[in-house]
């Protein structure tokens, strides 16, 4: 009977098909089911740990975290909501409407709790935990911040924390980053932030329906973040921060011999706890601010030398013999080359090597340059560090810049001409170097011919790293040079005509050299880079202001920092 | 023939067996002493089903032709009860309270509507030995049968029991199918079956509508009528290819599943068993339903022979439905997975149903 067969086969069929959607199913979705079986069942409750502190080399906290509270509402009863809207208004201070509003902005669903207000303080925060009794639908939840005992005080060198960004998050996935994880941004916290993040803890257990608890699952104790320990000294911190009194620049720090950094003072500075606190208009500023107060300038401002590159020069010159101690070059205030003049700040006379650098003579290096020729100048730049990032911790180093003929030649399709020759021998035209490039070269004149690798990070947990840093290179300078050069800087301040002699005065002895790097139609950038005291150098300075004027704006500013040094016993 | 018997004797044991474990899975974390006891009552129903069992496997089934319209009417009248006095439970008024026993009539007016039909279809006329339905006009082929099963759905369907009434429906048709009944009658009746289906549309109960909708999109209501769908596919799901192993299934156990024990046992056992346990279970059931349609092939007797479809239709349809719903193939209706749901009205009734296969086989050489 066909209509017979055809019904079992009809009720075979279903069967089978019965089977497949049970294979469907429990077998190639069978993973994805059992995730949410768990998720039915499995809740966790999560706990904090607190981010690492960051201290400086003597162990005074610079940046530490501190309990915040913030305020939540489980929305599941609209009544109890308008309550405790109203009360934590009465509570904080603060506009109801403001509340509503971040609750309709936070709300997702009915079973998480909504953030209605954070950083509210202890006081409210327990008179608020108080109306528990009579409104179950509030919580309030201790946060570990970020806190900065100090302020602004190097807020560079810490940079900021805040919520992971998209950008972050894709690169950092694997190494267990989640969304809305706190990170650091900038700075020793983003570049230490795998040593310096907390690891969440929690409890997980199991609930019925109901959401009643079961039994325990598991417990994971949160770890806080590792402490890091800074080179920094937070009272040359403190120095060169007030010193460089809110003007655009930076000031450096440095050990010449092996390249801790006692302060890297960048301005104008900006507040980071405006960050861990998301407070939105300070942020907004921050951002929209046209001076980049969130650039560190210490590493990221790339300019033009200017008389400091002398130094380079001088001695390129000297190794390859093109001029000797006494060379002597005469300056008429101006010197023609090809068929343009090239100006000096002064008429200077008969300058030899000394009397160049003391002065800072334009025209005897416009010579002395021609003479080493823009290849010699281009390698030793290169030799003293320029042109490439200094191996140093922090995030957005740059590399600088340095010309030479065959870059030209290559990337511009034009020739090399002696008046660019010129132009670099004054550090002008198109070299461009970092405060911090400039700190490390002259660190090899006080040192004594090495090139060290300027490091912030002194002790992680404990652990000292000064013996993971990189080691100092000789650069391969005959002693003379060394030795002729270091003497010019002492003259530069000590000489009654040196550009530096302001500093002169001070109790400590001083050897540096002034930069004035035309910025037209602004005001020059202001340049001094030296070292003290300077018989034995125990510091290498570099101050470096913005469109800060001549580099005589600098000397001041140094001398003042040198000067309150030295009162506080520093040196 | 006493092969048959034991053969669906010893996989409708398999089943209740599994079914037994799987209750007392689901019930044994439950506070209460009530449901404590759920799998031993459920023990004592299967032991009272073997004892009817035997009792029907060897009373001739050319009884039941004889108290047909007995059965039948008093189908009917157990029916009619459930209005006057039935118990309410879950919003639907399904159940007759015995002492200590409740009673689902639904049950028993399936197995008598599947007699009844089978009687119908294999009269003969005194003066021919052709089944006199072969000659049948479209009034005595459809309407009249049709008549008869709409009296006892329409009371099914009032009481809410949506699912016993697609059911009926259903085993009326695939039964009206395998008579020598001519295809267009039956396409005719189809065709006025289903096309005024979206009419019917404004006479279903709110949560009958939401249960459809929620078939078509579960997610639209996920707290609400589409709960029980997605905690069941999830409770399915996350059994993976070996289970979680018994008394281990979170879904049932820790009462995200609703109705674990009863409508929704098909999921319970899958979480705990995997796909190897729940494809084992649709084998034994298809085991059953081959060995119902083997006997079906073999008999002679044209009561017998459609007996036998009937009954088996019965267990096939409400296993397939039962598994699909769980399975969220199909909307959630309230049908007990035979042999493995708790509930004495179905325990009780499939043994009766099987003892009746069984039976057919065996006096099938008397004729």
């Amino acid at each position: 009977m066909m209509r017979l067969r055809l019904v079992t086969w009809i009720v075979a069929g279903i069967f089978l098909l019965l089977g497949v959607g049970l294979l469907n199913l429990e077998v190639i979705h069978g993973r994805a089911y059992r995730e949410l079986g768990n998720r039915n069942c499995i809740r966790l409750v999560s706990q904090d740990g607190s981010r690492g502190r960051i201290t400086d080399r003597q162990g005074q906290v610079i940046a530490d975290s501190r309990l915040s509270y913030d305020l939540m509402l489980l929305p599941q009863d609209e009544a109890q909501k308008e309550k405790i809207i109203l009360s934590a208004s009465r509570i904080l201070l603060k506009n109801a409407r403001d509340l509503s509003s971040a609750f309709n902005n936070g709300y997702i669903s009915s079973s998480i709790p909504v953030t209605i207000a954070r950083n509210i303080g202890l006081k409210e925060a327990i008179a608020l935990d108080e109306l528990k009794v009579d409104l179950p639908a509030i919580i309030v939840q201790a946060n570990p911040l970020r806190h900065y005992p100090q302020g602004k005080l190097a807020s560079h060198v810490l940079g900021y924390v805040s919520e992971i960004d998209r950008w972050r998050l894709t690169k950092l996935e694997d190494y267990g980053y989640k969304t809305k994880d706190i990170v650091g941004f900038g700075g020793v916290e983003e570049k230490y932030d795998y040593y310096l993040r907390q690891e969440e803890g929690g409890i997980s257990f199991e609930v019925d329906h109901r959401g009643k608890f079961i039994r325990t699952l598991g417990f994971k104790p949160p770890l806080n973040g590792k402490d890091i320990q800074l080179t920094l000294n937070i009272k040359i911190q403190k120095i060169a921060e007030d010193y460089l009194s809110g003007r655009k620049g930076c000031v450096i720090i440095m050990d010449p011999y092996t390249g801790e950094i006692f302060a890297m003072a960048s301005s104008p500075a900006f507040k980071p706890e405006a960050f861990a606190e998301k407070n939105n208009s300070a942020i907004s500023s921050l951002l929209n601010n046209s001076n980049s107060p969130l650039m560190n300038r210490a590493v990221s401002a790339a300019c033009a030398p200017a008389s400091v590159f002398k130094l380079v020069v001088a001695s390129a010159a000297l190794e390859n013999k093109k001029i000797n101690l006494n060379t002597s070059f005469v300056c008429q205030g101006s010197t023609l080359i090809g068929r343009r003049e090239f100006k000096c700040w002064n008429t200077h006379g008969a300058q030899n090597l000394q009397e160049a650098i003391t002065h800072s003579c334009d025209v005897f290096f416009y010579k002395t340059g021609l003479l080493v020729g823009p290849q010699g100048i281009h390698d030793y730049a290169l030799k003293l560090g320029f042109a490439r990032t200094s191996g140093f911790e922090l995030p957005y180093e740059v590399p600088g810049f340095i010309p030479s003929p065959l870059w030209r030649k290559i990337n511009k399709f034009k020739n090399w001409f002696d008046g660019d020759t010129a132009n670099m021998s004054i550090g002008q035209g198109e070299v461009l170097v970092t405060p911090l490039q400039v700190t490390r070269m002259l660190a090899v004149f006080a040192n004594g011919g090495y090139l060290v690798t300027p490091y912030i990070v002194k002790a992680i947990d404990g652990r000292d790293l000064s013996a993971y840093q990189r080691k100092s290179e000789r650069v391969h300078l005959r002693k003379g040079t060394i030795d002729a050069i270091k003497e010019d800087l002492k003259s530069v301040v000590s000489s009654p005509s040196g550009t530096a002699n302001v500093l002169a005065s001070l109790p400590v002895s001083v050897a540096g050299k002034t930069g004035t790097a035309q910025a037209p139609p602004r005001q020059a950038h202001a340049w001094f880079t030296g070292f003290f005291p300077s018989k034995n150098p125990k510091f290498v300075i570099c101050v470096f202001l913005e469109h800060g004027g001549p580099g005589y704006v600098s000397c001041v500013v140094a001398k003042q920092i040198i000067q309150e040094m030295n009162n506080q016993g520093l040196i | 023939m006493r092969n048959s018997f034991f053969i669906i004797l010893i996989i409708a044991l398999l089943i209740c067996s599994l079914g037994v474990l799987s209750i007392y899975s689901s019930t044994y974390q439950k506070e209460g002493s009530l449901w404590q006891t759920v799998f031993q009552r459920q023990l004592l129903w299967i032991i009272l089903g073997l004892l009817l069992f035997s009792i029907v496997s060897n009373m001739s089934y050319r009884r039941f032709w004889d108290w047909t319209y007995f059965l039948y009417l008093a189908a009917l009248f157990f029916l009619f009860l459930v209005f006057l006095l039935g118990t309410t439970r879950l919003g639907a008024q399904r159940w007759l309270r015995f002492g200590w026993f409740n009673f689902q009539p639904s049950e028993l007016a399936k197995l008598a509507m599947a007699i009844f039909l089978a009687r119908y279809f294999s009269r003969k006329s005194s003066d021919d030995i052709e089944l006199s339905c072969s000659k049948f006009g479209v009034f005595s082929a459809v309407i009249l049968p049709f008549f008869f099963t709409a009296i006892p759905l329409s009371m099914i369907i009032e009481q809410p029991d949506l699912g016993s009434g697609v059911i009926l429906m259903l085993l009326f048709i695939s039964m009206l199918y395998l008579t020598r009944v001519r295809l267009r009658y039956i396409i005719i009746l189809l065709a006025s079956v289903i096309l005024p289906l979206p009419f019917m549309w404004h006479f279903l109960r709110d949560y009958q509508k939401d249960r459809l909708l929620v078939f078509l999109n579960p997610n639209i209501d996920p707290l609400g009528a589409g709960y029980t769908v997605i905690q069941s596919k999830i409770a399915i799901g996350s059994g993976a290819f070996f289970g979680k192993g018994w008394l281990s299934g979170t879904q049932s156990q820790l009462h995200f599943l609703p109705e674990s024990h009863t409508d929704f046992i098909f999921a319970t056992f899958c979480e705990e068993w995997g796909f190897l346990g729940g494809a084992a279970l649709l084998l034994l059931y298809f085991l059953l339903i081959r060995q119902g349609f083997l006997i079906a092939q073999r008999t002679q007797d044209a009561f017998g022979k459609l007996l036998a479809f009937g009954i088996t239709l019965m267990l096939s349809i409400q296993v397939a439905v039962n598994v699909a719903m769980n399975l969220g193939l199909a909307p959630v209706v309230g049908i007990p997975l035979p042999l493995m749901s708790y509930g004495g009205s179905s325990i009780l009734v499939t043994f009766i149903a099987l003892g009746i296969l069984v039976n057919i086989d065996k006096t099938r050489a008397v004729f």
